[in-house]
């Protein structure tokens, strides 16, 4: 059995700037924190970002000057916060494309790639201006039925996901909902997986995503934090209000990275 | 006095609870507490065969504690199975989900929804969330309830910014009224106890027929209240609203 344990420092200097990387999670839960940390600390710059629905993960990532693009159904902290301020400044200026999906789109982009086919067809999309704009195209039926949209592969250069447990050549249990972290992992060239603990075996019929789909595997108890993980914590309120107080304007955010994020003392 | 104390958190999930059937499958997304509240409702009420699916996964959970982000993980406690967001898009896909609870930030008078951007698309004033699964869910659904916490001009346009989705709109619920889609177009279904129609036609953008004729939604029963009681001490179902 091969061992993939590592350091979040080396996992996530692996990763080149501009890549493609898909965030495992939804809006504020079992979001790979520890590792979009990591991410800002080392100054990636160019990422594509994939997600379904984000929320800290990609605010932060935008603030931070980290992101280009961000191919997703809805970015937002959901009814106890509201929007996300970093990411509507960062698309309203121009700096960073906001690819909108239909969260479906992401998962027949993904499934394409799993697949190992150029498109995906998907069911609806009609009266939509969201095929124009974002150049989704409607392909008939070679066998005469309805045309449908042909969603391009999406194939991560990277997935990061957070798990509650792995052994350590990375077989994965997820305890409560799995999101699209799977399909993450199974499209993506590398995946790179943050774990609450390390045990020495899982039983195999618990494990979510093979080892052998994984190429690092880095243990980050409470890596999900300030975002919710199922069976260890909740999302702490207190700090995604804090940051979203602070990410209300340019200066707030970058003030609130530096002292929480890139100040000697609060590196890892 | 606010909306919030008025009691039209309450108006609303009852009027949204009693347009759900028993028996039928029930998804609610992202950021949306007063449909988890409804569906929670109707289910004791009046539907326990109701198949309440959330994007959580859990399979008619029973959450013991309401959360206020509608992804967290209490919605898998009491759930009878799990399924993936993957599954849920793909249910309504084939034609099998009956009804999806979806809402925008603006709306018109067909009931379509704008979620993606108020401005050009490409360089917007101001970016919005996105649609999430809308955009699959309005024309596969056999139905979309649509729900707003805010009805007023900016709400309810005569023509939106950008089309995030369209589809098989049936009920618009806010705390004015119930609008049913007859024909294409959104019409004023019933008009909540203490609304006035003048206030109905003042507040939307688009042309609406609403008169004395027009039937008023029942307020909530005091079971219905006792019921909302017990699911929501809380109060979950007011968190969309301003002071809620």
């Amino acid at each position: 059995m091969s061992d993939r344990r590592t350091t979040l420092r080396a996992a996530i200097a692996a990763i080149p700037d501009g890549a493609t990387v898909a965030l495992g999670g939804n809006t504020l839960h079992r979001v790979p924190c520890a590792a979009v940390h990591e991410i800002v600390r080392q100054g990636k710059r160019g990422l594509q970002l994939v997600k379904t629905a984000g929320a800290y993960d990609v605010d932060l990532l935008c603030a931070a000057g980290c992101a280009e693009a961000v191919a997703a159904g809805f970015i937002g902290f959901e009814t106890p916060f509201g929007m996300a301020p970093a990411y509507r400044r960062a698309v309203e200026s121009g700096a960073v494309e906001a690819r909108e999906h239909v969260c479906a789109s992401v998962i027949a982009g993904l499934r394409a790639a799993i697949q190992g086919v150029p498109f995906m067809p998907l069911a609806g999309m009609t009266g939509s201006d969201l095929p124009a704009a974002r150049g989704f195209r409607f392909v008939a039926d070679p066998y005469g039925g309805p045309a449908v949209v042909a969603i391009p592969a999406i194939t991560p250069d990277v997935a990061i996901v957070h798990v509650q447990e792995t052994d350590a050549a990375g077989n994965a249990r997820i305890v409560g909902s799995r999101f699209e972290d799977v399909l993450m992992a199974q499209a993506a060239r590398r995946v790179i997986v943050t774990t609450e603990r390390i045990v020495p075996r899982i039983d195999a019929d618990l494990v979510a995503i093979p080892g052998f789909l994984i190429d690092a595997v880095v243990e980050a108890p409470g890596g999900a934090a300030p975002c919710s993980c199922a069976g260890e914590y909740d999302y702490d309120a207190d700090a995604l209000g804090d940051w979203i107080a602070a990410a209300k304007t340019a200066d707030g955010a970058r003030q609130w990275i530096d002292a929480r994020l890139l100040a000697p003392a609060a590196t890892r | 006095m606010s909306a919030a104390e008025r009691g039209a958190p309450e108006q609303m999930a009852v009027a949204i609870a009693r347009a759900l059937r028993d028996g039928e499958t029930v998804f609610h997304g992202v950021a949306s507490p007063l449909p988890m509240v409804a569906t929670l409702l109707a289910k004791r009420a009046h539907a326990p065969n109701l198949v309440y699916l959330s994007i959580a996964g859990g399979v008619d959970a029973e959450p013991e504690r309401l959360p206020r982000s509608t992804v967290d993980p209490a919605l898998l406690h009491g759930a009878r199975a799990m399924v993936t967001l993957a599954d849920l898009f793909d249910l309504s896909a084939r034609g099998r989900l009956d009804v999806a609870f979806l809402s925008g930030v603006q709306i018109d008078g067909t009931g379509r929804i704008n979620m993606s951007a108020i401005g050009p698309f490409a360089r917007p004033k101001v970016r919005l969330p996105g649609g999430a699964g809308s955009a699959l869910l309005m024309p596969t659904a056999r139905r979309t309830m649509l729900w707003r916490t805010r009805h007023d001009r900016r709400v309810f346009v005569e023509t939106l910014d950008f089309v995030t989705a369209a589809g098989n709109v049936d009920r618009v619920v806010t705390p004015l009224c119930v609008f049913r889609r007859e024909a294409g177009r959104l019409a004023v279904d019933s008009i909540h106890p203490g609304v006035t129609p003048e206030q109905i036609v003042a507040a939307t953008g688009f042309p609406v027929e609403v008169g004395p004729e027009t039937p008023l939604t029942e307020p909530p029963t005091a079971d219905e209240l006792a019921l909302l009681r017990a699911i929501d001490p809380e109060r979950v179902v007011a968190s969309e609203f301003a002071g809620g």
